[in-house]
């Protein structure tokens, strides 16, 4: 794989190929996400760290085992994910904890994960973990910058049925919008 | 609070935590309406299990076997799915196998079939499965109308001319959901007004 592919998945990642805005996967969790720029940078970081070990985990277990039997894809993805989150959690638990005392297990587990590991299996395997990379540094990206602009946001001016999630939505589209442009 | 306001309540909470699947599947409103009975129906049957064994699942285990009883149900939804609606599952595609990490069962199972019977646990998943089908469908028929000029994939032939192609997009996505949220809320701050004057 040359540098220029690496280059292109990764800047895919964080634009065109951008997961939580443009394909509705884990959405709910970077709009929804109220903590501090730092606090969304770690996570994220963290989410990435189980996006790129759930896909060289679940890519071969695919590949070689789930061939013949695809309805379990589901069932043994997600217990792949359960089990990194659990690991990932065990060895950074210290550390987590003292930044955001929640519930990483919970958020770790979304539906950019779940996609990403389902999409990754139809490329290869490099590939499907530079384009884990790429997607997790993405929602990362995302959620930071989420953060940041909803504290940004003036309340007062806007209207009262707007106030909160639909503002944030519109917000949302907007950075879509320009990431469409890639 | 009476339980149908809880239930209400409950879906009201939900509702923002499933905006990415709402979005995904609401450019199409057979989409929209097979994700709708997806979750109503992941909803329903994880209430039916959790509310049951609540007491049998230990707390320091609880969310991976709430995750892996959700993941099952939303696993034969899909397989019954694919081989009955196969259209439906192709628009959506890998947000129907997302489902089973979606916050939305995962909160409904911890904070609703995990601490109450199963006759309210019932009550609030099929009241939450409709609240997003109807939320879903909405979204779809003023997106599947007014952007591809078509409804339950039938051309509307005077509208064709008329059509707003960026609200079957990404954009429309998001611009849809947030004036329909605006709406509900609206709706419902209204009814508050009314239930508090004529408490008064």
């Amino acid at each position: 794989m040359s540098f220029n592919v690496i280059l292109g998945i990764l800047l895919a990642g964080l634009l065109s190929n951008n997961y939580a805005l443009l394909h509705f996967l884990g959405t709910g969790a970077v709009i929804e996400n109220e903590r501090s720029s730092r606090k969304s940078l770690l996570v994220g970081l963290m989410t990435t760290l189980v996006m790129v070990v759930s896909t060289a985990i679940t890519w071969p277990i695919q590949t070689y085992v789930l061939k013949s039997v695809p309805y379990l894809q589901n069932m043994a993805f997600v217990l792949v994910m359960l089990l990194v989150v659990e690991v990932i959690h065990l060895f950074t638990r210290k550390k987590v904890e003292t930044f955001c005392k929640v519930d990483f297990m919970k958020f770790a587990i979304n539906g950019a994960v779940m996609g990403l590991c389902i999409h990754n299996t139809a490329l290869g395997y490099v590939e499907a973990l530079v384009t884990a990379f790429a997607v997790g540094i993405g929602f990362m990206v995302t959620m930071t910058v989420f953060s940041k602009l909803s504290s940004k946001i003036d309340h007062d001016a806007v209207p009262a049925a707007f106030r909160g999630l639909p503002v944030n939505l519109l917000c949302a589209g907007m950075i879509a919008l320009a990431l469409l442009a890639f | 609070m009476n339980k149908t306001n809880t239930g209400m309540k409950e879906a009201g909470i939900l509702l923002p935590l499933g905006v990415g699947f709402v979005m995904a599947s609401s450019n199409d409103l057979r989409a929209a309406v097979g994700m709708g009975v997806a979750v109503l129906l992941a909803l329903f049957f994880s209430a039916v299990v959790i509310s049951a064994l609540r007491k049998v699942i230990p707390q320091a285990a609880h969310l991976p076997i709430y995750i892996l009883i959700i993941t099952g149900f939303v696993s034969l939804i899909q397989m019954v799915m694919e081989a009955h609606f196969p259209g439906v599952v192709n628009m959506l595609g890998v947000h129907l196998a997302a489902l089973s990490v979606s916050a939305v069962p995962y909160r409904d199972a911890e904070h609703v079939s995990g601490v109450m019977g199963e006759g309210p646990s019932v009550k609030t998943a099929i009241e939450t499965g409709l609240l997003f089908t109807l939320v879903m469908a909405v979204c779809a028929v003023i997106r599947e109308v007014l952007g591809s000029a078509s409804i339950w994939g039938v051309a509307i032939p005077f509208m064709q001319d008329f059509r707003i192609s960026a609200l079957s997009g990404v954009f429309g996505g998001y611009l849809v959901l947030a004036i329909v949220f605006a709406v509900m809320r609206k709706i419902s701050g209204k009814k508050e007004t009314e239930k508090e004057d004529v408490a008064a």
